[in-house]
C-alpha cells in the first residue's frame, strides 16, 4: 500500500528523510518495496500568468496568449481552450517538458503563429478528467513557481508491502504507529471537532430513535453504527482531499465517496454511504442471504452487475431489501448519486471468514474486503466513523444528526495472554531484559501486568488482532530489537537411532542416476510437470487415470503427465528450432497417474527417461558418421543395468517386442526375469523409437530413440544387491566359435538361449562378437544373417584338454539345428 | 705360449674385427639378428672357434676362457649397438608423422542442469551440517499443504500463495513445507531434515514459472532458539557463496512460523557496495543485499497439528528456492531459460 510523508507526519513528528523511514520500516518487518513521486511527471509544470490573450488572426477557436512564466520574456502559446483569459493564473507545460501521456512540447507554428509552450488542463496534468478547458488556478501564486509547490502536492510516497498479519498497517494510522515506534516519537491523533445538529427540519433528532440496527448473527457482526447526514451537496471534493488521495494513487469519485475512501486510507476502517433517501423503513438488518431470500438470490451491486448470492453471504438489507453486500459492495438500489442529499454512513465490522468467501467467490476484491478479511479494529472504529462525519459535513456542507444509530452485540473483550521473559530470550537466542519487553509491549498498547515476574500477563490491543499468543509477544519483542541483532550460534544436531541417514534415500538415488547418466553422456533436461491435454493425446496416451488441474494457468499446462516422454519431445521441438540437431537428453522426474487408493489421489512414480536424436558420436574426426539408432539406446539402458548390478547371468534382461504402443514403433519391453524362476518377468520399462508421424509433429525429420524406465524399480532392485566375490581363474579358458547361419527373423536372443539351453558343462560365458547378413531379397532385406558366437569353456580346477572341450561344443553344434531352424 | 693357445686368441680377435666391419653392412633388426646368429648362434663362429678349447692342457684353459668371454661379450656389446642404432633410427621415423595436436576420441559429454548442479551443492552443504534428505510427493492434500501449517481455509495467509488444485482438496504442493508436517508426523523429535523438490504455484511471469524449486530445512529439538537458526543459515550461504558473505534477518510473517524473517544476503556481484565502480549493480539493484530465503521458528500451531508438545521442543524452519541460488551462483539472467532445456545453455554446466 502507498503511504504519504506529509500525510504521516500528520500523526508522528518525524523529521528525517523518506530513505531512513523506509530503511527503519522494512527492518522492523513492514517491507517497503520503493519510494516514489507520483508527481512526478508534472514535476516540470510552472505557473503562468496570462498577460494578454487576443484571438487567433487565422483561426476563430484558437486564442494567442503571451504568458508570464517568471522570466525574462513573455511566452507566445496558442491555445484552444475557450475559457483562456487574460489575467489567468495557469498551469504551463514549457518546451522540452514531456507530458503524462508522454508527448513531448515542441515549438510549433500553429495557423502561422509561433507556439512556445502548452497551457494545460486538469486532465492533460492527470490531476482529474476535465478537459473542457485549461486549468485556471488560484490568483496568488507566483509565475514561474513550480505547479506541484504551488498546489502543495505530495511527493514522497513509499510503498509498503503489508504481510497478511498486519492488518493493522493497512492504514497511514498503522505505519504512524510503527515509525513512532521504531524512533520513539509520539502519535497525535487528528482533532475531533464534530458539529452536531440536533435541529433537522423543525423538530429534534436523535438518530437512534429515527434508524433502528437489527444483526441477526453477532459473531458475523459484532457491531454496526450509523450517522445520518442531512442537506449534503454532492460535487467535487476540495483541492487537498482530491490531491491527497491522487497521491497514493486513488481516483477521486465525488466528495461523499472520497471521504470513506480517505478515512479507509487513513485509519484503516472501511465505510459505507447510502442514499437514505432510497432505504425503506426505518431499519437496518445485518443478516445472510438465507433463510431471508428463498428463490434465486441475487443483488445488483453499485457497478451494475448482477450478483448471485449464496445463502452465507452476508448482506445489509433495509426494512425491504437487501442494499449491500456487506463488507463487500453496496447495492446500486441504495448508492449515492449526484442527487443525493441524505446519508447513511455505515460503519461496521464483519467476521472476516464471511467476508473473504464471498469477495473470492465474486472475484470481487476491494479495498474495504481487503481490510475486513484481514481484521478491522472493533474500538477503532468508533472514530474513524466520527472523523468521516465531520470530514463529510466539511466536504458537503452536510449537517450531521445528533446521535449514533448502534447495535454491538458482541463488544470488544481484551485478550490476555501469559509472558515468560525467559522463554522468550531461549527462543530468540537473545538476552531481552526486562525493562526493555516490558517498554515494547507498553510501546505497541499493551497493558502489561508484571505481578509474577516470572510470568506476565499482557493483554493485546485491539488494533492487533495478530498478538493471540504468547510466541506473537516474543516476536513483537524480537522485532523491535532487531531479528538483525541476534547472534550466530550453530547448534549441535543431535540424532535419533532411527534417524540415522541411510545411504538409499530416494534424494541420493536419483542422484546417483543422474550422475551415471552425466557419466553416459546425456545432458540433464528439466520440464513441468504439467503438459497439454494435446501433448498426451498427441502421443494417444490413454485418457483414463489422467489427474486434471482444476485451475489450469493455460490449456498446455492443464494436465500432469502421465509419462515421461512428452516433456522431452518438447524440448527436441525446441531444440530442432534452434537448429541443435544432434540431442542426447535424459530426465529424471515424476509421473502421475491418478489413484483412489493414495491419500492424495495420485500415484507418482520416477522416472528416467532417455532421448538420442541425430548424429551418434560428435561429428568431427576421428568419430565415424552415423545416426543415432537403437542399438545406441539400448546400450545406454545395458550399461545403466550393469551399472547397477543388475546385468549378472542371473539377471540377464529380455528385451521383448510390444506392438500395439501408443506412440512407439518398434517399441521394445524391458523385462527382467521374475525371482525364483516362476514369477511374472519384472517390466523396467521401454525403449523404441517415436513413430515418425508422431515425431514429425515435433518437427523431427529423423529417427527419435527413448527410453522410458521405472526409477523407483531400478531403486528397489539395486538396493537388493550386493557384490559378491569370487576367486580369479587359475587356469587357462579355451575359446570357440560357432557361426549360426539363421532366418533373419530369429532373434539373437533366441539362439543365445538355444545354446543355454543345451548347458554344454563348463561354458564359463557366451558373447555374439559377429554378425552377418550375406543375402538379400529382391527388396533388399536380408533372408538369412550368419550370427557368430564365442563360447569360453573353463575348469576351475585344471587345465581343459582339447578333447573334452571337442565333447561340449560339439553339443553346441549338433544341438543348435535341433532347436532352432538353423544351420551351423 | 703353445701354438694351440696362440691361434686359439689370434682367431677370436680375427672374430672381433670381421663383426666390426660387417656390422655397418646390417641395416635391419633382421640383419642384426642373422649376424648375431652367425657369430653367437650355437653353431656360429665363437661356437666354432671354442672347438680349439677342448685340445688345451689346463694351464691354458684358464686364459683361454677368459678371452672367450671377453670376445663374446665384445661381440654382444657391438650388434646391441648396432640393434639400438637402427631402433633409434625407425622410432625417430615412427615419430615423425605424430600430431599430438589431432582431436581426441572423445566420449559424449554429459551435464547436469544447472538446477540440479545448485540443489546438489545445496543439499551436500547442508548433509554436512547434519541434516537428512527426505522426499515427499509433489501432489499432496490440502491438510499437509495447508491446515496443518497453520493456514486455515479461507485465511489470508493462503493469498500468498496462488495455488493450482486438482479438486477441492488436493493440490499441487504449493512449497516443500508439507515435508515439515509428514516428517514430523512419522517421527519423534530430535528431527534434523531437508526437503528438495520441486514446488508449485499458478504464476507465471518474468520472474515467476509455475514450477519451480525449493529446499526446506526444519530442525527440532529442546531448546533450539533464533541463534542456531541464523548460524546455521550463515554458516550455509558462507560454504555456497564464500566466506566472507554477510547475513541480515528482516522481519516478516509466514503462516508456519513465529517470529519470522526473510534473510539477506550481502551482495556477491558488488560485495555489498550496492555499485560496481560507480556504475548501479544489477543483481542487487543498488540495495547491496540479495533475498535469499525465507525462515523461522517453527509455529506452535504447526507442533500442535503434529503431535508435538510445544513446550517442550523448539525448531527452526526455512526454505529456499533454487533457481534463485542458481541464478546467483551462475549469472542466470532469465527464469525462463531454465525450461527450455536448450542445448547450448545445457551444455555451459557440463
Ligand atoms: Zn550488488
Amino acid at each position: 500500500m502507498f503511504i504519504s510523508l506529509q500525510w504521516l507526519r500528520e500523526f508522528v513528528p518525524y523529521t528525517g528523510s523518506v530513505k531512513d523511514l523506509a530503511d527503519r520500516l522494512t527492518m522492523q518487518g513492514l517491507e517497503v518495496e520503493a519510494i516514489l513521486d507520483p508527481f512526478e511527471s508534472i514535476a516540470k509544470i510552472v505557473v503562468g500568468h496570462v498577460v494578454d490573450c487576443a484571438r487567433h488572426p487565422e483561426a476563430e477557436k484558437l486564442s494567442v496568449c503571451s504568458v508570464d512564466v517568471g522570466a525574462a520574456e513573455l511566452l507566445p502559446i496558442v491555445c484552444g481552450a475557450p475559457n483562456v483569459a487574460t489575467g489567468q493564473k495557469v498551469p504551463v507545460a514549457l518546451l522540452g517538458t514531456t507530458m503524462p501521456g508522454g508527448m513531448e512540447i515542441k515549438k510549433a507554428k500553429l495557423r502561422g503563429v509561433v507556439s512556445c509552450g502548452m497551457i494545460c488542463s486538469e486532465r492533460e496534468l492527470g490531476l482529474s478528467e476535465e478537459h473542457a478547458g485549461i486549468m485556471v488556478l488560484p490568483a496568488g501564486l507566483r509565475p514561474g513557481q513550480l505547479l506541484t509547490e504551488a498546489l502543495g502536492l505530495e511527493r514522497e510516497v513509499i510503498e509498503v508491502s503489508i504481510t497478511p498479519n498486519r492488518a493493522d498497517c493497512l492504514s497511514v494510522l498503522g505505519i504512524a504507529r510503527e515509525a513512532a515506534l521504531g524512533f520513539g516519537l509520539p502519535l497525535t491523533m487528528p482533532a475531533l471537532n464534530l458539529v452536531e445538529d440536533a435541529a433537522a427540519g423543525d423538530a429534534p433528532v436523535d438518530v437512534a430513535g429515527l434508524v433502528r440496527i437489527d444483526i441477526a448473527d453477532p459473531e458475523l457482526c459484532p457491531v454496526y453504527r450509523a450517522r445520518v447526514l442531512t442537506g449534503a451537496k454532492i460535487g467535487k471534493s476540495p483541492d487537498w482531499l482530491r490531491y491527497r488521495l491522487l497521491a497514493i494513487g486513488q481516483r477521486p469519485i465525488s466528495n461523499i465517496v472520497d471521504v470513506t475512501n480517505y478515512i479507509l486510507m487513513e485509519l484503516g476502517q472501511p465505510l459505507h454511504a447510502f442514499d437514505r433517501s432510497l432505504l425503506k423503513g426505518d431499519v437496518i438488518r445485518v443478516a445472510p442471504a438465507q433463510p431471508y431470500l428463498m428463490d434465486a438470490p441475487s443483488i445488483t451491486t453499485l457497478d451494475g452487475q448482477e450478483r448471485k448470492l449464496l445463502g452465507s453471504d452476508l448482506l445489509i438489507w433495509d426494512a425491504e431489501r437487501p442494499v449491500a453486500l456487506a463488507g463487500v459492495m453496496g447495492g446500486a438500489n441504495s448508492s449515492i448519486s449526484d442527487a443525493s442529499t441524505e446519508v447513511l454512513l455505515e460503519c461496521a465490522i464483519f467476521r472476516p471468514g464471511t467476508i473473504r468467501k464471498t469477495a473470492r467467490r465474486l472475484a470481487l476484491p476491494s479495498e474495504a474486503s481487503y481490510r475486513f478479511e484481514r481484521g478491522v479494529d472493533q474500538v477503532g472504529s468508533l472514530f474513524a466513523l466520527e472523523r468521516a462525519a465531520q470530514l463529510m459535513a466539511e466536504v458537503s456542507g452536510a449537517k450531521v444528526l445528533t446521535g449514533i444509530a448502534m447495535s454491538e452485540p458482541k463488544p470488544w473483550a481484551d485478550r490476555s495472554h501469559i509472558f515468560r521473559l525467559e522463554r522468550c530470550n531461549a527462543l530468540l537466542g537473545l538476552t531481552l531484559t526486562a525493562d526493555f519487553c516490558r517498554t515494547t509491549l507498553i510501546g505497541l498498547g499493551c497493558g502489561v501486568d508484571d505481578t509474577d515476574p516470572a510470568c506476565w500477563q499482557v493483554s493485546s490491543p485491539s488494533h492487533r488482532l495478530d498478538l493471540e499468543r504468547e510466541v506473537d509477544l516474543f516476536e513483537e519483542c524480537g522485532r523491535v530489537h532487531g531479528l538483525d541483532r541476534i547472534p550466530a550460534v550453530l547448534p549441535k544436531i543431535s540424532k535419533s537411532l532411527e534417524s540415522v541417514q541411510m545411504s538409499d534415500t530416494e534424494f541420493g538415488f536419483l542422484q546417483g542416476l543422474k550422475a551415471w547418466a552425466v557419466g553416459a553422456g546425456l545432458r540433464e533436461a528439466i520440464n513441468y510437470s504439467f503438459v497439454g491435454t494435446e501433448d498426451l493425446d498427441r502421443l494417444n496416451l490413454p485418457a483414463s487415470g489422467r489427474i486434471q488441474i482444476a485451475n489450469p494457468l493455460s490449456e498446455d499446462q492443464n494436465v500432469l503427465r502421465t509419462e515421461i516422454a512428452p516433456g522431452l519431445l518438447n524440448n527436441v521441438r525446441h531444440n530442432l528450432s534452434q537448429g541443435n540437431a544432434s540431442l542426447r537428453l535424459f530426465e529424471v522426474a515424476k509421473a502421475f497417474v491418478a489413484d483412489t487408493t493414495s491419500d492424495t489421489s495420485a500415484r507418482e512414480n520416477s522416472r528416467l527417461g532417455l532421448l538420442v536424436h541425430g548424429a551418434r558420436h560428435s561429428q568431427e574426426w576421428p568419430w565415424e558418421q552415423g545416426e543415432a539408432d537403437y542399438l545406441d539406446v539400448k546400450g545406454l539402458v545395458e550399461n545403466l543395468l550393469t551399472h547397477y548390478r543388475l546385468a549378472s547371468q542371473k539377471t540377464v534382461a529380455a528385451y521383448v517386442l510390444e506392438p500395439g504402443h501408443p506412440y512407439l514403433e518398434p517399441c521394445v519391453r524391458v523385462e527382467l526375469p521374475g525371482t525364483a524362476g516362476k514369477d511374472e518377468p519384472t517390466l523396467i520399462g521401454r525403449i523404441g523409437r517415436v513413430q515418425p508421424k508422431i515425431a514429425d509433429a515435433y518437427h523431427a525429420r529423423k529417427d527419435v530413440w527413448l527410453a522410458d524406465l521405472d526409477a523407483d524399480l531400478l531403486r528397489s532392485l539395486s538396493r537388493a544387491t550386493t557384490p559378491v566375490f569370487r576367486s580369479l581363474p587359475k587356469f587357462p579358458p579355451v575359446r570357440r566359435d560357432v557361426t549360426v547361419i539363421c532366418p533373419a527373423t530369429l532373434k539373437s536372443q533366441d539362439v543365445e538361449a538355444a545354446i543355454r539351453d543345451i548347458r554344454p558343462k563348463l561354458l564359463e560365458s557366451l558373447a555374439l562378437v559377429a554378425v552377418y547378413a550375406p543375402d538379400a531379397n529382391d527388396s533388399g532385406t536380408p533372408t538369412e544373417r550368419n550370427l557368430t558366437f564365442r563360447l569360453t569353456y573353463r575348469h576351475a580346477e585344471r587345465t581343459l584338454v582339447d578333447k573334452e572341450v571337442d565333447k561340449e561344443h560339439g553339443k553346441v553344434l549338433s544341438g543348435l539345428p535341433q532347436k532352432l531352424p538353423v544351420r551351423i | 705360449m703353445n701354438e694351440t693357445l696362440k691361434s686359439f686368441l689370434e682367431g677370436l680377435d680375427g672374430l672381433t674385427l670381421e663383426c666390426e666391419a660387417r656390422r655397418g653392412q646390417a641395416c635391419s633388426l633382421k640383419d642384426v639378428e642373422a649376424l648375431r646368429v652367425e657369430f653367437l648362434g650355437r653353431k656360429g663362429k665363437l661356437a666354432g672357434a671354442m672347438v680349439l678349447l677342448a685340445q688345451m692342457g689346463p694351464e691354458d684353459k684358464p686364459a683361454a676362457g677368459r678371452k672367450a668371454n671377453e670376445i663374446k661379450a665384445a661381440l654382444t656389446a657391438l650388434l646391441e649397438s648396432r640393434q639400438a642404432e637402427l631402433e633409434a633410427a625407425s622410432t625417430k621415423d615412427d615419430l615423425a608423422g605424430f600430431d599430438p595436436s589431432l582431436p581426441g576420441r572423445r566420449p559424449a559429454a554429459g551435464s547436469l542442469h544447472p538446477i540440479t548442479l545448485a540443489m546438489q551443492e545445496i543439499c551436500e552443504v547442508l548433509t554436512g551440517l547434519g541434516f537428512e534428505v527426505v522426499a515427499g510427493p509433489e501432489v499432496e492434500n490440502d491438510w499437509n499443504n495447508f491446515e496443518a501449517l497453520n493456514m486455515p481455509p479461507d485465511h489470508p495467509a493462503r493469498d500468498m500463495q496462488d495455488t493450482l488444485y486438482i479438486s477441492d482438496n488436493i493440490v499441487l504442493r504449493t512449497h516443500t513445507s508439507p515435508l515439515q508436517v509428514r516428517t514430523m508426523m512419522s517421527r519423534k523429535p530430535p528431527v534434523a531434515v531437508i526437503a528438495p523438490g520441486k514446488v508449485y504455484r499458478r504464476d507465471s511471469d518474468i520472474t515467476h514459472t509455475p514450477m519451480f524449486h525449493q529446499i526446506e530445512g526444519l530442525l527440532v529439538d529442546k531448546g533450539v532458539s533464533m541463534a542456531d537458526l541464523r548460524g546455521t543459515l550463515t554458516a550455509f550461504v558462507r560454504q555456497l557463496f564464500s566466506a566472507d558473505t554477510k547475513v541480515r534477518f528482516r522481519p516478516s510473517f509466514f503462516p508456519f512460523t513465529e517470529p519470522s524473517a526473510e534473510v539477506d544476503i550481502s551482495c556477491m556481484l558488488c560485495g555489498g557496495a550496492g555499485h560496481i565502480k560507480g556504475e548501479p549493480c544489477r543483481v542487487c539493484k543498488k540495495t547491496g543485499w540479495v533475498e535469499i530465503l525465507g525462515c523461522g521458528m517453527v509455529d506452535p500451531n504447526v507442533f500442535r497439528s503434529v503431535g508435538y508438545d510445544p513446550e517442550a521442543v523448539t525448531g527452526f524452519a526455512f526454505g529456499l528456492g533454487v533457481e534463485r541460488v542458481a541464478m546467483l551462483k551462475y549469472g542466470i539472467g532469465d527464469l525462463r531459460m531454465f525450461f527450455e532445456n536448450d542445448v547450448r545453455f545445457l551444455e555451459q554446466f557440463s
